[in-house]
């Protein structure tokens, strides 16, 4: 396994340069960082100071170079849009922040997803398999934000006309250290739900799906032609092999959430880093931009690698040469 | 059967426990102490009274008892990279709202868009000779927050620190971070002339400069920020020596927590508010016990926080949905003041269409400016601003020497047969398709843009668009996103050539028409720059030599009367014919206020946020009045 391991480590470094090089050439190339000196009236010394931060006055290829020789040392380059300060340091805070969000909603999700995937499959065309159908419709098709907004509305307004109170905060991150157990709750609730509500509707769908294809599997039905409880067959024998496809959508799924939601995170004003990705575009901080942008990719592959690790713990069919 | 239905509930518990501890988790590497926050949430809530009036001077005494002390909780949409106003790559608005509680100037500005005292007790400005001398006492009772007197000395520090190794003979040069020195008036100033005695200050300038008052705007700490470089360094984080930079305003900086929030705590030594000003109530120190700006990207999200009382107040770029939700509601006061921030449509002279002045002023008379105030700004600040539109680039509509030339002219107010009257005698036709077409430029068919995403802009341009079409001519639209709208159209390098070599070099053809809004202010010779022969923010190619004259001669007229005729002369050329036959440059639309909206709930009283974008609402943060 210790082999495995190390070969696709090894196989994913050209894929990060190649995807890094791509994202830093649109990056580089989608905007002019001296375009925010057009309007004022300015002299040479100002678009030195921005083409000597960047090196503009290099070739995008070794600009790259560059970057990513030092983005591999720690050293990511200051971040204009935030102060100057380090890159890596403010990528590292926000990582932090948007793990506060991401590391609940995914084990709420997983559950979730888990439990209503199961049981729609089960009891499929049931009463409670249309609702569940129906929820994960609603969840796929409506948009981050109107979830986001809706749960602000309903809980940062309606709540508070019908009962007088308003149980949770609708902006803005609260810590233990700065406010207490109670509004750190209280402040974490409506993103990770959103992100709950989101995630969760596709993902019951796949669990439904799989779970449909191991329970009329041949396997399944011998099981409990040998008299083996309902139960104990969904839940051991047929269970472990639904989660297959859904923990690849896992490994996918909390990097993303890992990396960032930039949606949720702009609705709640949450200081994470798709937020943080979002300033570097829009004040066309590269260096910044590249950080999220660096930082998001190594989540993705290293919770691929993790996924691929996991399918031998569900199936030990499964071997790594 | 029971028992397994309560093990799949204790699972579900269980993983909900494990999943809140994971949330906390994150908390071991949370350093920063904020224990202000927690404040403004109890307050809100009506949870804690006033118990620091004794720390009040006396006349905030009476005005602060009638409420509460919360802090102020103020969401806006974007955060600064830096608090360095003077660095050219930040001149972002929330940047010198932030700085306003911080620091003052020798003059503030009032709801009318004119100077007022702020530091200042008295001024004399007079002839001296050749030269002209300017004498200026500071009050006597100024204090900085750490305790040390503000004296003149603090304004000759700042002027130091401005010129700081610039060179008056080659005009180049300078350590401290600046864009403007020429156009801010700095260098007109003789630097042998300064004479500084404890709270009285002088200089000269060879010739009278009207824009005087607008200087040291604002006065820097001088016993902190000794030098240039020290400056630099420590306004861009607000920290000097590990301490927060010495505050002249109602307000001290604490803590900035990127991507959080920005608090400040009250100057409990703050002099108080000048007594000549005329929108301050207060006199003492601030009733709010501080300023908790919190950074909110989404518009929906910035309502919400209102509605939901997690904000205070909101003042940003105005948008349809604030007229739609907040508006109307009678929970929330919209205070907004008309402001020196205006809209225009900006001719390039250097189009083959707009060349011909009888094009352009067909363009003048075809705009119907109260068509888009009656569907868009009405609505959300009532009757602030005229129906008839803007008509004036040197005065705005709320000063007293506003003069509305366009409307005298018959522009802008949607009057297609005097459009159609002045394509005709500039040789076009109607075409098949109801365009005026010219036998050898082709139909009338224009392109505008702006910074796309700006919602209020494009219901503009649309608005617009349908209009100009009744009237034959085509507009179409060419945004690009945000502010690169500006680097890639109408002052990308090749159009600025193109503009200053008078359509001899650069590119001529990257826009036709553009709508993007100046911000002026109350000193109306700081608007040159965009029509100016040789200035680098002169997109629309402008070059009238008799122009620039008249320019230089008003800021240097001394009779307040003569200077205010003279900059009204100067807006005519550029907005009619009428002292200028290759005059009419631009369109002024209309003022564009900033949306400043406060709850009535959760405060008691709100402060005049008087001129928009230029001041911000922490301008007069005395003022605001917690709800008891």
């Amino acid at each position: 396994m210790f082999a495995y391991v190390v070969r696709r480590i090894l196989s994913t470094i050209p894929l990060l340069l190649v995807g890094t090089f791509i994202v830093f050439t649109l990056t580089a190339i989608s905007g002019d960082p001296l375009s925010r000196l057009a309007t004022a009236d300015v002299g040479e010394e100002a678009y030195e100071r921005i083409i000597e931060l960047y090196g503009l006055d290099q070739p995008i290829p070794i600009r790259y170079v560059n970057w990513m020789s030092s983005a591999i040392q720690g050293d990511m380059g200051p971040a204009p849009s935030q102060g100057s300060q380090p890159t890596f340091n403010i990528v590292m805070d926000r990582a932090g922040n948007t793990a506060r969000l991401a590391i609940p909603a995914f084990f709420f999700i997983a559950i979730t997803a888990i439990t209503l995937g199961v049981y729609s499959a089960v009891k499929q065309y049931s009463k409670l398999d249309y609702f569940v159908t129906g929820f994960s419709f609603l969840g796929i098709s409506l948009p981050t934000f109107v979830f986001g907004l809706l749960l602000q509305v309903i809980f940062g307004l309606w709540f508070f006309d019908w009962f007088g109170v308003r149980p949770f905060y609708v902006l803005g991150m609260r810590t233990v250290a700065s406010h207490g157990w109670l509004d750190m709750v209280r402040s974490h609730v409506l993103p990770i739900v959103t992100l709950w509500l989101v995630i969760t509707a596709s993902e019951s769908r796949f669990q439904r799906a799989a779970m449909l294809e191991v329970i009329n599997s041949d396997y399944i039905r011998t099981a409990r032609a040998k008299g083996l409880p309902r139960r104990k067959v969904i839940l051991k024998h047929g269970l472990r092999n639904a989660l297959i496809p859904l923990v690849t959508i896992w490994a996918i799924d909390l990097g993303l959430l890992l990396g960032g939601s930039v949606v949720t995170e702009t609705i709640f004003a949450w200081p994470g880093l798709g937020r943080l990705l979002l300033d570097g575009i829009f004040q066309q901080d590269l260096n910044l931009t590249m950080g999220v942008i660096m930082v998001v990719s190594l989540l993705v592959v290293a919770f691929n690698l993790l996924a691929d690790l996991l399918y031998g713990v569900l199936d030990p069919r499964i071997r790594y040469e | 059967m029971a028992r397994d239905k309560r093990y799949g509930w204790r699972l579900v518990a269980a993983v909900s426990v494990l999943a809140m501890v994971a949330t906390a988790c994150g908390d071991g590497d949370d350093t920063a102490t904020d224990d202000t926050g927690d404040e403004a949430v109890d307050d809100a809530n009506g949870d804690d009274g006033a118990e620091d009036d004794e720390a009040a001077a006396p006349d905030g005494d009476a005005y602060c008892e009638e409420g509460g002390d919360a802090r102020l909780r103020w969401t806006h949409e974007q955060e600064p990279p830096d608090l360095h106003h003077q660095d050219p790559a930040n001149n972002l608005t929330i940047t010198s709202w932030v700085r306003r509680a911080l620091l003052e100037s020798p003059y503030g500005v009032s709801a009318e868009t004119t100077f007022i005292p702020q530091l200042i007790e008295s001024d004399d400005f007079a002839e001296d000779g050749d030269v002209w001398r300017y004498e200026f006492t500071l009050r006597d009772d100024l204090m900085w927050s750490d305790g040390t007197p503000l004296t003149a000395e603090d304004v000759k520090g700042t002027f130091d620190i401005l010129m700081e190794g610039y060179d008056y003979d080659t005009g180049e040069g300078g350590e401290f971070l600046y864009g403007s020195r020429d156009a801010d008036g700095y260098t007109l100033i003789d630097p042998d002339s300064w004479e500084v005695d404890g709270q009285t200050y002088a200089f000269t300038t060879e010739e009278f400069f009207s824009g005087v008052e607008g200087l040291f705007n604002p006065v820097y700490p001088a016993h902190v920020l000794t030098d240039a470089a020290t400056a630099n360094e420590a306004l861009t984080e607000w920290m000097v020596d590990g301490e927060p930079i010495p505050s002249s305003g109602p307000m001290v900086f604490t803590n900035w927590d990127r991507g959080v929030n920005l608090t400040m705590d009250r100057n409990e030594d703050y002099h108080g508010a000048n007594p000549e000003n005329p929108d301050v109530v207060n006199r003492g120190v601030a009733c709010v016990s501080g300023v908790d700006v919190a950074w909110v990207a989404d518009t929906d999200a910035q309502i919400n926080s209102l509605l939901a009382a997690e904000a205070d107040v909101i003042m940003t770029q105005p948008q349809v949905a604030f007229g739609e939700r907040i508006a109307e509601d009678d929970n929330f006061t919209v205070a907004s003041e008309a402001g020196p921030v205006w809209e225009h449509w900006g001719f390039n002279l250097n189009n083959e269409h707009l060349a011909d002045v009888a094009v352009r002023e067909g363009m003048a008379y075809a705009m119907n400016k109260p068509e888009v105030m009656t569907a868009l700004y009405t609505p959300l600040f009532d009757d602030l601003l005229p129906e008839a539109g803007l008509g004036n680039v040197y005065w705005m509509s709320n000063q007293p020497d506003y003069v509305d030339h366009q409307t005298e002219a018959g522009y802008g107010q949607g009057d297609a047969e005097a459009a159609a009257e002045r394509f005709e005698s500039a040789g076009y036709e109607l075409n098949a398709e109801g365009t005026w077409e010219h036998p050898e430029r082709g139909p009338l068919s224009l392109r505008v843009g702006t910074t796309g995403g700006n919602q209020l802009r494009e219901l503009q341009i649309q608005i617009m668009q349908e209009s100009y079409r009744e009237a034959g001519v085509d507009i179409q639209i060419d945004n690009v996103p945000g502010a690169a709208y500006f680097g890639e159209r109408p002052f990308a390098p090749e159009a600025t050539e193109c503009a200053l070599s008078g359509g001899e070099a650069g590119d001529c053809g990257i826009w036709d028409l553009t709508q993007f809004a100046w911000v002026g202010g109350p000193w109306p010779g700081a608007g040159h720059v965009a029509f100016l022969s040789d200035s680098g923010n002169n997109a629309y190619g402008y070059q009238n030599e008799e122009f620039d004259a008249l320019a230089a001669e008003c800021d240097s007229t001394f009779d307040d009367a003569e200077r205010a005729d003279c900059y009204n002369t100067l807006s005519s050329y550029v907005t009619t014919l009428d002292e200028d036959p290759e005059g009419l440059v631009v369109l002024p639309i209309t003022q564009k206020p900033s949306f400043y909206a406060y709850s009535n709930q959760t405060l008691a009283r709100g402060a005049v946020a008087p001129d928009a974008d230029s001041a911000g609402p922490l301008v007069n943060v005395v003022d605001f009045l917690p709800a008891p």
